[in-house]
């Protein structure tokens, strides 16, 4: 057995582990309110053994991350298969760090989804370990990344508390205007993870039935000749074909559900690399997370915020406030360093210019600035709680954009290899 | 308290002002293309001319500087130096220089090629592209006219003829 | 209308004070409220804050405060977003805008440009927005640090009873001993967690880590430093961003400096197979592992700027540049940024065979660049009449160069020697053989005088061309700002730390009438601050729960 194979059994393992500990932190959470039980014994009894699950989860990281490492001789962090695996390990280390402060069980049950969700969207990513290319080669990678990537995992505990705020704070019960929006807010927060799993859902069992579409397109390429130079591309399709790629004709479809053709094509301003599948793709997610959804409803009868509600009612959302400002405040100077300063550093160092407005670069800046603003807010008092609550839970969606958007539909100088 | 922090106030800003005013204003206007455009004055050139004296654009100041960009390998080029060569003739008694620069060919072929067509006009060695740089030139022949005062009149891209030519020196000579 | 801003124990504060300078009673309500206190700035007034308001003042004002800077930050992201939407003409070199997003894009991208979007970090509003935010960190940063230094330098330790019961954390309960006493044991205490201890008979103020709340302002420092640093980097002279090639072999002039540069060599490496993963060698693709210019560069100390002397120069650096690892000269760094690996005819040596005999005479060297004009062979002379880098024909049958570059390369001399007429013979010279074949070099020279019956020049073998194999495109830059951009970041860092990872804490505590009452403030971190209160009221034998430390209030 070799060091990637042990690191490919790490993984597994590390997530099988976090999505075991999130059953035990749903256990200890809501089973206080089992019958012949005492509440704090069974609390403590239970967020031991849930806490110590996620801990070996984050052990079995841990040890693909170093595995991994050894066997590539770089730090997996060059590909977005890698970087999403260790943003998911950042959150499992940020969640650890806060859960030490504050020993709040509760917050394991919002923040594990958040590193399952992470990784799995990894796993989506073509996962053979590549080499580095030259400009990342630079020492200026393993600190630039896993910095900016811990920033980001405390931005993202803050997101999950501040999730539970909301949960908390939101009168599920009341029928005036304001809770009503509120509601529905929440209901929207909850519907765009799903959307994530839909994703992952998506891919995943299409994957695993070998499911492939081809098209033929004809793009005209500008090149820095200023020539135009018309190249017949092939495009693979792993989803059935709702939309194809624009100027296209297909090649092959394997009918699916008798669907043996694309709907439609892509519109033609959606020119970028891959821009049909990417977007067939994106309307995968949204259908099969609508799918989700509906199936959750139905067997549950009620709004997802409504069912998760409960689970929060014993804790002191003056706490969640707290938790969810700590994370950030942790969170924010880190991001600074690696997301801002030593990025400008290697940028300088690489490309000779610290700031070029690449489009990465330019989410980074309004990460750190909507994290800023947020700060400011935070000094008034009418920004405390449940306004805060909101802007870290949008801060999350920024963090995420950044991270994952940006190279799905901007490309940049960074754009990974990356593919979906 | 408080009374000296009126000033403070004014002068911060102040400076406020000043550096704010120097940042948009050379984000709006500071980003040319650094190419001279008409009415700027020529950008200074130093070169080796084919008589083997070094030239610069000041021995012909208080004249009309007609300055052609030119290559040996340029069709357009080589098709309008018979017109150059005639208007130099025509005007070169009322002040009127025409100068050829030769962008980065060897001393050689520019000879060849001058004494195979009967050139007599000033021609000027542009050997590592100096003065192609600052005058922005991209196609080739490009040909500036330069009026007497030392301000660049036209920007000519292109194949000139004859007429063109005429008519542009006379616009330089009697503005 | 002018408050009367005089509190009851007799100290007269400035308009818009919210707390008693002195003694920290609110001013600003009738004393029956239990809200919680606005703890900003110790509840001092901001400089800004006075009764008759002039128009600077409304100027300064306005940039005072944090709503405003709230509201240009949040401005400034979204005017941000705009910008990514498609790509910026600053990151693309050679294409026409105005077309550009026409045509990749359609009408919306015609839109974009239009709306000049399209450069959107350069255009007025954009910087305008920047600027603003800079006037803002200056002001609002001067407006408060020394209100906020002056209240915290001379705090009173005695405060008013509703100062206390109004903080977030607050206790009251009943002590047995005399307050002076209890007062004096709670020093040892409070000194072993750090707290700097001041007392005042039975009242007590314990104080922490004060410095963490001049974090924020050293962060607004920095910034200002930062974005200082950045307009100054656009001043003449100190900025010189410029992308050049540079072919291998050849010393080239380095434009607007007088720096030389000579590509010794440039490298392209791959990854070997050993070197890939099992599965990404079957995926077929080839990776890069380095990109390396071998580079001297040399400085002109003579004839520099006389173009009819041969510049002097003298070899100041030499380095490897690759990427990430420029060449540095006192600021003048070199990057590694493309190339080119088309290779380019530098020069032949042939030699010149008598066709009938097959004797060799000599062997010359054939520069593609200003070559010798004359070459003495065996008892022949070669005069280099004309060259044609690019030869072609034109339509009137003249033999042309299409282009500067030695693609098809033809030299016309002039023979003299024995057996040929006194004036010489002409003969063209095709160093390519495959444009000896094209252009028909026999035919022409058949034409010429027929010399190729008689002589001929012939390249031996590949040692005697000598090729330019590649050419590396060199990013050449100059940024004298750059310190001082690193220092307005390392400000900011310290800011960060300071202010974030270290809390200011203060516990106020008086005893009046055998009755304790504590309360305690800090910046950020309740929590931990909860946390040590009630540890610290544990060891005055005070048993009290974390949580119930917390001040019910109001919540808002």
């Amino acid at each position: 057995m070799n060091f990637l194979e042990i690191s490919r059994l790490a993984f597994v393992t590390a997530f099988y582990l976090y999505c075991l500990s999130f059953i035990f932190y749903v256990i200890a959470v809501t089973g206080k309110t089992w019958k012949n039980r005492d509440p704090k014994q069974h609390e403590r009894k239970w967020g031991r053994i849930s806490f110590a699950t996620s801990s070996l989860g984050l052990l079995a990281h841990l040890i693909y991350c170093g595995t991994r490492w050894a066997y590539s001789g770089h730090i997996p962090v060059s590909n977005m298969y890698e970087f999403m695996t260790f943003l998911s390990m950042m959150i499992m280390i940020a969640f650890t760090v806060v859960f030490l402060i504050y020993r709040k069980i509760l917050l394991g049950m919002f923040a594990l989804p958040v590193a399952i969700l992470v990784m799995a969207y990894a796993a989506v990513f073509p996962q053979e370990v590549q080499p580095l290319i030259p400009s990342l080669r630079s020492i200026w990678l393993y600190i630039h990344v896993t910095l900016a990537a811990t920033g980001e995992s405390f931005f993202a505990v803050g997101f999950a508390a501040g999730l539970m705020y909301l949960l908390r704070t939101v009168d599920f019960g009341s029928h005036d205007k304001s809770a009503r929006r509120q509601k529905r807010w929440v209901e929207f927060t909850l519907f765009s993870i799903i959307i994530v799993v839909g994703f992952i859902v998506s891919v995943y069992s299409f994957r695993a039935a070998g499911y492939e579409a081809v098209f033929t397109q004809n793009t005209t390429n500008i090149d820095s000749q200023v020539e135009e130079d018309s190249t017949i591309g092939k495009e693979v399709y792993n989803l059935p074909p709702i939309v194809a790629p624009h100027n296209s004709t297909m090649e092959s479809v394997q009918p699916f559900l008798g669907m043996d053709h694309a709907l439609f094509e892509a519109p033609s301003w959606m020119k970028g690399v891959n821009a049909g599948r990417k977007f067939n793709t994106v309307l995968w997610s949204i259908l099969s997370g609508i799918v989700i959804y509906a199936l959750l409803r139905l067997i549950l009868r009620r709004p997802l915020g409504q069912l998760l509600a409960p689970t929060v009612r014993g804790i002191d959302p003056d706490d969640l406030d707290e938790i969810s400002y700590r994370a950030i405040a942790i969170g924010f100077p880190i991001f600074t360093l690696g997301a801002l300063v030593f990025a400008m550093i290697w940028a300088q160092q690489a490309w000779g210019r610290f700031w070029g407005w690449d489009p990465k670069e330019v989410w980074a800046l309004i990460t750190w600035l909507y994290y800023s603003a947020y700060l400011h807010l935070r000094l008034s008092r009418g920004f405390q709680g449940k306004k805060a609550s909101w802007l870290a839970v949008l801060g999350f969606l920024v963090v995420m954009f950044t991270l994952v958007g940006v190279n799905l539909i901007i490309a940049g100088l960074h754009s990974y290899a990356g593919t979906d | 308290m408080g009374k000296a922090r009126r000033p403070v106030q004014i002068i911060i800003l102040v400076f406020i002002v000043i550096l704010g005013g120097y940042a948009i204003s050379s984000a709006v206007f500071g980003g040319g293309t650094g190419k001279p455009e008409p009415g700027d004055k020529p950008p200074a050139v130093k070169l080796l001319g084919l008589d083997g004296k070094v030239h610069t654009l000041e021995e012909y100041k208080g004249q009309a500087v007609v300055l052609n960009f030119w290559a040996t390998w340029c069709t357009y080029c080589v098709n309008e130096m018979p017109a150059l060569q005639a208007q130099w003739e025509k005007w070169r008694d009322q002040g009127v220089v025409v100068l050829g620069i030769n962008t980065g060919e060897d001393e050689m072929t520019v000879r060849n090629f001058t004494e195979q067509l009967g050139i007599d006009f000033p021609i000027l060695h542009d050997f590592e592209n100096d003065a192609v740089r600052n005058y922005g030139v991209v196609p080739m022949p490009t040909t500036f006219f330069v009026n007497k005062k030392g301000r660049i009149a036209s920007i000519r891209e292109g194949e000139l003829d004859l007429e063109t030519l005429d008519d542009q020196i006379k616009q330089l000579v009697n503005p | 209308m002018i408050k009367n801003t005089k509190c009851e124990c007799g100290h007269q504060n400035r308009v818009g004070t919210v707390l008693c300078e002195a003694c920290g009673k609110p001013l600003e309500d009738n004393g029956d409220s239990t809200e919680l206190l606005e703890m900003r700035y110790d509840g001092a007034a901001r400089r800004s804050q006075r009764a008759n308001p002039n128009w600077i003042d409304k100027v300064w004002n306005f940039f005072s405060s944090v709503k405003v800077a709230v509201y240009l930050i949040i401005f400034t992201l979204i005017g941000a977003i705009f910008g990514t939407i498609f790509e910026q003409e600053s990151n693309f070199v050679s294409f026409d805008p105005s077309t550009f997003y026409k045509e990749k894009y359609g009408t919306i991208g015609d839109l974009y440009y239009k709306l000049g979007l399209s450069h959107t970090y350069e255009s007025w509003w954009f910087v305008t927005l920047l600027v603003m935010i800079g006037a803002s960190l200056v002001i609002c940063s001067l407006d408060r640090v020394l209100p906020l230094y002056k209240a915290l330098s001379k705090q009173k330790i005695k405060k008013h009873m509703q100062f206390l019961t109004r903080q977030k954390v607050v206790y009251q309960g009943p002590v047995s001993e005399n307050g002076a006493a209890w007062t004096q044991r709670a020093i040892a205490p409070l000194k072993k967690k750090g707290y700097r201890v001041h007392t005042d008979g039975d009242a007590l103020l314990a104080e922490k880590q004060r410095f963490s709340r001049w974090g924020p302002y050293v962060i607004h420092i920095g910034l200002i430093v930062f974005l200082l640093a950045v307009l100054f980097r656009g001043l003449p002279g100190l900025h010189l961003d410029k992308h050049y090639w540079f072919p291998e072999g050849e010393i080239t002039k380095i434009p607007d400096t007088n720096l030389y540069l000579k590509n010794e060599k440039f490298t392209v490496e791959y990854y070997t197979e050993e070197e890939m993963s099992k599965e990404f060698r079957e995926t077929g693709k080839v990776v890069p592992k380095l990109f390396e210019t071998k580079a001297v560069l040399y400085k002109c100390t003579a004839n520099c700027d006389d173009p009819s002397k041969e510049p002097v120069l003298t070899e100041v650096k030499r380095h490897a540049i690759r990427v990430n690892d420029p060449l540095n000269y006192q600021g003048f760094k070199a990057y590694q940024f493309d190339f080119d690996l088309t290779p380019k005819l530098r020069s032949v040596k042939p030699v010149l065979v008598d066709v009938k005999t097959g004797k060799q005479y000599g062997k010359f060297q054939l520069d593609m660049t200003d070559p010798q004009l004359k070459y003495e062979l065996g008892p022949y002379t070669l005069e280099l009449k004309n060259k044609f880098m690019d030869f072609s024909l034109n339509e009137k049958g003249q033999p042309v160069s299409i282009s500067n570059n030695p693609n098809a390369p033809a030299f016309l001399f002039l023979v003299k020697g024995p057996d040929l007429p006194q004036e010489g013979v002409q003969y063209i010279y095709f160093p390519k053989v495959i444009d000896k074949e094209r252009f028909q070099q026999d035919a022409i020279n058949e034409k010429l005088g027929g010399l190729q019956n008689k002589l001929a020049l012939d390249v031996l073998g590949m040692e005697d061309v000598d090729f330019i194999e590649s050419s590396s495109y060199l990013n050449i830059r100059v940024d004298r700002a750059m310190p001082f951009v690193w220092l307005g970041l390392g400000i900011v860092m310290i800011g960060l730390v300071m202010g974030f990872y270290w809390h200011h804490r203060r516990i106020w505590l008086r005893i009046d009438d055998g009755v304790l009452t504590l309360g305690a403030h800090t910046s950020k971190n309740w929590f931990g601050l909860r946390r040590e209160v009630a540890a610290f009221l544990k060891t005055m034998d005070v048993d009290v729960d974390e949580k119930d430390l917390e001040n019910g209030g109001n919540r808002s």
